[in-house]
């Protein structure tokens, strides 16, 4: 591949990384398909729902006979059939505080596939803890938002958004948002592992596909947030 | 000098702008007001609850970059030179 900082050497360091994509929805699908395309040697994918209907205009990993089966089973079957030389292990299992950690140590990254905050901030508190990269992503109709979060001292989800947006019971997004954002966090870990670009860090992207642009918001550490100001190396 | 307000995604609607230079105000209350007085109900109806003056659990607020500071809150003092920018996290995956 010809790209500036990218070369032999950079696909060598993506066959040798370990990315964990955290959901494998929205979000997850397309992010998990471009980093197992780009050839990330080992991906761990995390999901507890089983595919339905509704899924399918966005969870592009999840076709129409799929309906019914587990995420990850879905998932892998895909995963593995557009790069045969990675590794996928499959986790049927809800992200919690006990074994939160357990899955995020020692990885390459982490990719944020979920679709609600009180498990992004189990994930990006694991993350600041274990110094792991965290690529946060969300969407919402034809809106959508990314943010990398790296260890030492650098501003954590919670700096970004601080309390949990009320839960909507039920709420739209266009399926194309979320292959914008998924797109874009892949990308984000690709750069990361590669060494290649400038990362997403203090600052968050908003895109806007109503009015088809991009902006970007300045985030700042908060000194005084619990998660990150206790990790300040 | 003045404050600099970005908006995004419903406020950039509901304002029809991206950003607004404010000026004479002190803190985020006073801010807030002046933006309901400049941009109308459109707007009120996106930072507030319909019934009450509480502001949207669904509205974030960032000073330079820094979420309101705890203690604070609304009472968060602005500067000439500041800027605040106004979004609604999405939360979706």
């Amino acid at each position: 591949m010809i790209i500036s900082g990218f070369g032999e050497t950079g696909q060598r360091k993506l066959n040798v990384a370990h990315v964990v994509v955290a959901g494998i929805g929205g979000l997850g699908s397309p992010a998990s398909s471009y980093l197992a395309a780009a050839g990330v040697g080992h991906l761990t994918i995390i999901d507890s729902q089983r595919v339905e209907l509704s899924n399918l205009n966005r969870q592009v990993l999840h076709w129409g006979p799929d309906v019914g089966r587990l995420k990850v089973e879905s998932a892998t079957e895909k995963l593995t059939a557009i790069n045969s030389n990675i590794k996928v292990d499959a986790i049927f299992e809800q992200i919690t505080s006990e074994n939160v950690d357990q899955l995020t140590k020692g990885v390459d990254a982490v990719v944020d596939g979920m679709d609600n905050y009180p498990t992004r901030y189990l994930l990006n508190e694991a993350c600041v803890q274990n110094r792991v990269p965290f690529i946060h992503g969300a969407v919402e109709g034809l809106v959508g938002q990314l943010m990398t979060i790296l260890p030492g001292g650098r501003p954590c989800l919670k700096c970004a958004i601080p309390k949990e947006p009320p839960k909507k019971p039920l709420f739209s997004v266009l399926g194309a948002t979320p292959g914008v954002i998924g797109c874009l966090q892949a990308m984000e870990a690709i750069k990361l592992i590669t060494g290649m670009g400038k990362p997403l860090v203090g600052r968050m992207l908003i895109f806007n596909g109503m009015d088809m642009n991009f902006d970007e918001i300045e985030v700042n550490r908060d000194p005084s947030c619990q998660v990150c100001s206790r990790q300040n190396r | 000098m003045a404050i600099t307000v970005k908006f995004f995604a419903g406020f950039r609607e509901a304002t029809g702008k991206r950003q607004a230079s404010i000026e004479g105000v002190n803190n985020i209350t006073s801010l807030l007001d002046e933006l309901v007085r400049r941009f109308g109900e459109k707007l009120a109806e996106q930072l507030y609850s319909s019934n009450t003056r509480e502001l949207r659990k669904t509205v974030n607020i960032l000073v330079n970059g820094r979420r309101l500071d705890f203690l604070q809150e609304f009472n968060t003092p602005l500067k000439d030179g500041d800027e605040v920018a106004i979004f609604p996290p999405v939360a979706g995956g």
